[in-house]
């Protein structure tokens, strides 16, 4: 049996457009990790998936749209069979894939640690591209009720 | 000059000064966390920098803190860290940091570089 966000059946999907202002962050943070709970993961669990979202945004605001507060973010979060997926998008500059996680771990520069992060917490990561869009998929498979 | 601010107060005890970092450290507040640890370096021997108080702290704090650091070396004034709480301490572990910095549990440790 796997968790699920309303046990009936129907799964959960959430939608936040949001504009390249930190100042809307927290609201997604929030969000994320009270559905983390919901879903039965723990609090550090919580956590560690709620920064990883963060760090997808904040990348997106950095680098996407170069800190300009008037870009247009779109977040999705989808109960899928055995997974929460996350998807963000935005219409910025698409992402270098030679510059991904191009920061060694053990470095000890004070740039690129969110990629790592994002793919340290999720199971699954990929970067795709629709026109103009540029697409972060994060998959994080659901905790089983009573099993591993 | 400014040394603290409503988010984040100091004081000196000694030659070492003490900053409580406190609230959300994230891709909006981390400059102005830089800034004000960039001036509490200044005239001190030593900054020992309480995250406590801290509720959410991300990547950009992180490197904030690392800058930091870096200026600390190059102004040759001692910089630690003390108080950190299971949630930031994950963030250092994910980011893979916290072996460059001086980590202490509690004030009196931090301020007397001793027990680390």
């Amino acid at each position: 049996m796997q968790a699920s966000g309303s046990r009936s059946g129907v799964r959960f999907k959430a939608e936040w457009r949001l504009p390249s202002d930190p100042a809307f962050l927290p609201v997604v943070r929030g969000g994320v990790e009270r559905l983390c709970a919901v879903f039965g993961w723990n609090e550090s669990e919580a956590r560690s998936l709620t920064l990883a979202i963060d760090e997808a945004l904040t990348n997106v605001i950095r680098h996407a749209y170069h800190s300009r507060p008037d870009g247009v973010i779109e977040v999705t979060c989808e109960e899928k069979e055995d997974a929460l997926e996350f998807v963000v998008c935005d219409v910025g500059e698409a992402p270098d894939p030679t510059r991904i996680c191009a920061r060694a771990r053990e470095s000890q520069a004070a740039g690129g640690m969110g990629t790592h992060i994002i793919r340290d917490v999720m199971d699954v990561v990929e970067y795709k591209q629709s026109g103009r869009t540029n697409q972060l998929v994060m998959t994080k498979r659901l905790k089983s009720i009573g099993g591993s | 000059m400014k040394t603290s601010s409503r988010d984040h107060p100091s004081r000196d005890q000694g030659r070492v000064r003490i900053v409580a970092v406190e609230g959300d450290v994230d891709l909006s507040s981390s400059g102005e966390l830089r800034r004000v640890l960039f001036e509490a370096l200044r005239g001190v021997s030593r900054l020992a920098v309480n995250l406590g108080g801290i509720r959410y702290l991300d990547s950009s704090g992180i490197a904030t803190l690392i800058e930091v650091l870096k200026e600390s070396q190059k102004t040759k004034t001692e910089f630690a860290l003390f108080a950190m709480s299971p949630a930031v301490h994950e963030v250092f572990r994910l980011t893979h940091v916290i072996k460059i910095f001086q980590v202490y549990e509690t004030e009196e440790q931090a301020v007397g570089g001793a027990g680390a």
